[in-house]
């Protein structure tokens, strides 16, 4: 199929392409038919959805909906049981090969953090690049302590996670993400675990990267983020992908009543 | 400018006088309560009691001769005096391997070899009839950890470590051979070494042997049967439980008897292996059992969250592993290790069973050997828990020394 072609297929180099308007772009991520199972539960039922390059979207919905699990299928943390996925190109299957090259074009950034607590936060950085891009260890802390610079926090790269706030762990594990160069970044409630006085640092550190043109999918009820920075919206129920609109239409013109509900009940 | 809370509030009061101080400690702690203060009173004319009875003892009945009149037997047992120098040696090679733990760690192993390196030179001028070369030898020591010191200086810091462990490894084995000597056939013995029967290799240097084998070979298998059982290969994972279990149902001495009189009808006839090597072997198999189960338990401590966030970033299953799940997992059970290393050294002491003469045995051997010692039970006994304590006391120091330096960063 023409539309599953990386950008490099159809000659045009990643930056030409973010110059495009979003409909013009290329599908990054591919979903048809995407069923998964735990067990006899149904997680994930018939999940259909192109997200194109450099979009940013929000994933929400109840707990339990699957928001979560779709967003592990997206780097195959878990997998799904029927259905075709297409991730820059690469369909996902059952090869080590294929699920390497993945994982190489996705970071993932969790609700606990999850940064390695035997680490400084420049190790934390630098051994995916060093372990698994073969970086020499120089390079590797250079690159670690331009992406400190990024995330704003340089002066902590010594420090081991405990000696950091949580907004500050979270941004390290969003630089130790971005380390490994990935195309797609996924942010699995990347606030919800954060004091309130600290949840804006991190969100202004995912509207910097959102700026940048990485294609961004994020499950998060920070609806205030979804409204500004957010190209699309997606509402899970059930194990179903119930509605997708611009932040525009969700929030004023939702054409399902459980979007209209779920909203009433968060805002 | 608004002013912060405190300074609108003044200083916060500071707490009742009877809580701080000696008098506050006393207080909470001893005599909370009547009958807790009952309890100490009652407590402490006990201990009063108890101890006046030692220092009568030790004044009026105790004779120590026992002890003094045969240092070199509990230290050594009956190796050879000829061959003194050798243990001797390897003495001054595990110096130098202090001296370079002083230079790359500093901290818990400054303090451990300068406690030992003192303890060396006190004992190596007491007035005993000693050779003058094996009392010069025992003088070198702290020599020998200068040594040690300044040969780690010269490496650059980073890779210290590693030669730390390389050196120790290579010291282990030349201190094992230099001891128990070693004979190879069609050669004989080289450089001299001529082997020394198992029976001669005693004392406490038999239980420091043993349980400096037993310690650094049952740490790297006991996580090797660890990350086995942990396996999804089921053939692996079946042989790791297997042998885990076996061990760990089996009594250590059961293993020891075994060792000695099943092991060798396997050995071909002209070999003959020293029971020193069967019994370190047995040891280091028996605590390599329960080493892998401590391992077990402090990765299955370490969350599944951890693993998932290795295998995100796109490392392998065994990077993964290697540099997140184990290091956490280790560091969960340092006191296990540490109690697993406590007990194996006191083990040590049921090699007597096969023949061996350890420095429990050899204590107990002086105890029925000559008449006039047969009253003395108490004095050996008591020395001989004073050499253990002081050394599984070291060990639980050292412990929680590395569990307050690896704990920066703890979550």
């Amino acid at each position: 199929m023409q539309d599953d072609q990386p950008a490099a297929a159809n000659g045009m180099s990643k930056s030409d392409i973010l110059q495009l308007p979003l409909e013009q772009r290329d599908d990054i991520i591919i979903y048809e038919g995407v069923h998964k199972w735990f067990g006899t539960f149904c997680v994930l039922r018939d999940i259909n959805v192109r997200i194109k390059r450099g979009e940013v979207v929000v994933v929400f919905g109840p707990s339990g909906s699957g928001k979560s699990t779709f967003l592990r299928t997206i780097n195959r943390l878990e997998q799904h049981q029927r259905g075709r996925i297409v991730v820059d190109g690469i369909e996902m299957t059952n090869d080590i090969r294929n699920l390497d090259a993945i994982r190489r074009e996705t970071g993932m950034v969790f609700q606990q953090f999850n940064l390695f607590p035997h680490m400084t936060a420049l190790s934390n950085i630098t051994l995916a690049p060093m372990r698994v891009r073969h970086m020499p260890r120089r390079e590797a802390e250079e690159a670690a302590m331009q992406l400190l610079e990024r995330v704003g926090i340089p002066e902590q790269a010594a420090k081991y996670p405990a000696e950091l706030s949580g907004g500050q762990q979270q941004r390290v594990a969003i630089a130790r993400a971005l380390a490994m160069q990935p195309q797609i970044m996924l942010f699995d409630e990347p606030t919800s675990a954060l004091d309130p006085e600290m949840i804006k640092e991190v969100l202004d550190v995912m509207r910097e990267l959102a700026a940048t043109g990485m294609t961004m999918v994020c499950v998060t009820h920070e609806m205030g983020f979804a409204r500004e920075v957010a190209d699309r919206m997606a509402l899970f129920d059930e194990g179903m992908l119930l509605e997708t609109g611009t932040p525009e239409q969700i929030f004023n013109n939702p054409q399902e009543e459980r979007t209209k509900t779920f909203l009433d009940q968060i805002l | 400018m608004s002013t912060t809370t405190a300074e609108r509030f003044g200083p916060a009061p500071p707490p009742p006088a009877f809580t701080v101080g000696w008098q506050g400690w006393l207080r909470m702690n001893l005599f909370s309560s009547w009958s807790s203060g009952i309890v100490t009173i009652a407590l402490g004319v006990a201990l009063f009691f108890a101890a006046l009875g030692g220092v009568r003892w030790l004044i009026f009945t105790s004779d120590w001769a026992v002890i003094t009149d045969r240092v070199p037997l509990y230290i050594v047992g009956t190796y050879p005096r000829e061959y003194y120098w050798r243990p001797e040696i390897a003495l001054l090679l595990v110096s130098g391997l202090m001296g370079m733990a002083w230079r790359t760690w500093g901290g818990p192993a400054r303090g451990f070899a300068a406690a030992f390196g003192a303890l060396v030179f006190v004992v190596a001028l007491i007035p005993y009839q000693m050779d003058v070369l094996y009392r010069a030898l025992l003088l070198a020591v702290p020599a020998a950890m200068a040594g040690g010191y300044y040969c780690a200086h010269f490496i650059p810091e980073q890779s210290r470590t590693k030669w730390f462990g390389i050196t120790g490894a290579g010291v282990l084995i030349a201190s094992l051979l230099v001891i128990a000597g070693f004979s190879l056939p069609g050669i004989g013995s080289p450089a001299g070494l001529h082997p020394v029967t198992e029976s001669e290799v005693g004392g406490l240097m038999l239980n420091l042997l043993l349980a400096a084998f037993g310690i650094i070979a049952s740490l790297p298998i006991g996580i090797a049967l660890a990350l086995g059982r942990r396996s999804r290969l089921p053939v692996l994972k079946f042989a790791c439980v297997a042998f885990i279990e076996t061990i760990r149902g089996v009594p250590l001495i059961t293993l020891l008897f075994m060792s000695r009189h099943l092991l060798p009808l396997t050995f071909p006839e002209n070999i003959d292996v020293s029971l020193l090597y069967l019994s370190g072997i047995t040891i280091t198999i028996f605590s390599s059992a329960y080493m892998a189960e401590n391992v077990r338990g402090g990765m299955a401590a370490v969350s599944p969250q951890q693993s998932q966030a290795g295998e995100a970033l796109g490392l392998k299953q065994w990077q993964t592993t290697l540099f997140i799940t184990l290091p956490q997992g280790l560091r969960n059970i340092i006191p296990a290790i540490v109690g697993q290393f406590i007990s194996l050294f006191k083990d040590t002491s049921l090699v007597f069973i096969i023949g061996m003469l350890d420095l429990v045995e050899i204590g107990r051997a002086g105890l029925s050997g000559k008449i006039e010692y047969s009253d003395n039970g108490m004095e050996v006994y008591l020395f001989l828990a004073l050499v253990f304590w002081v050394f599984t006391f070291s060990m639980a120091y050292i412990s929680r020394r590395i569990e307050r330096t690896l704990g920066v960063g703890r979550r």
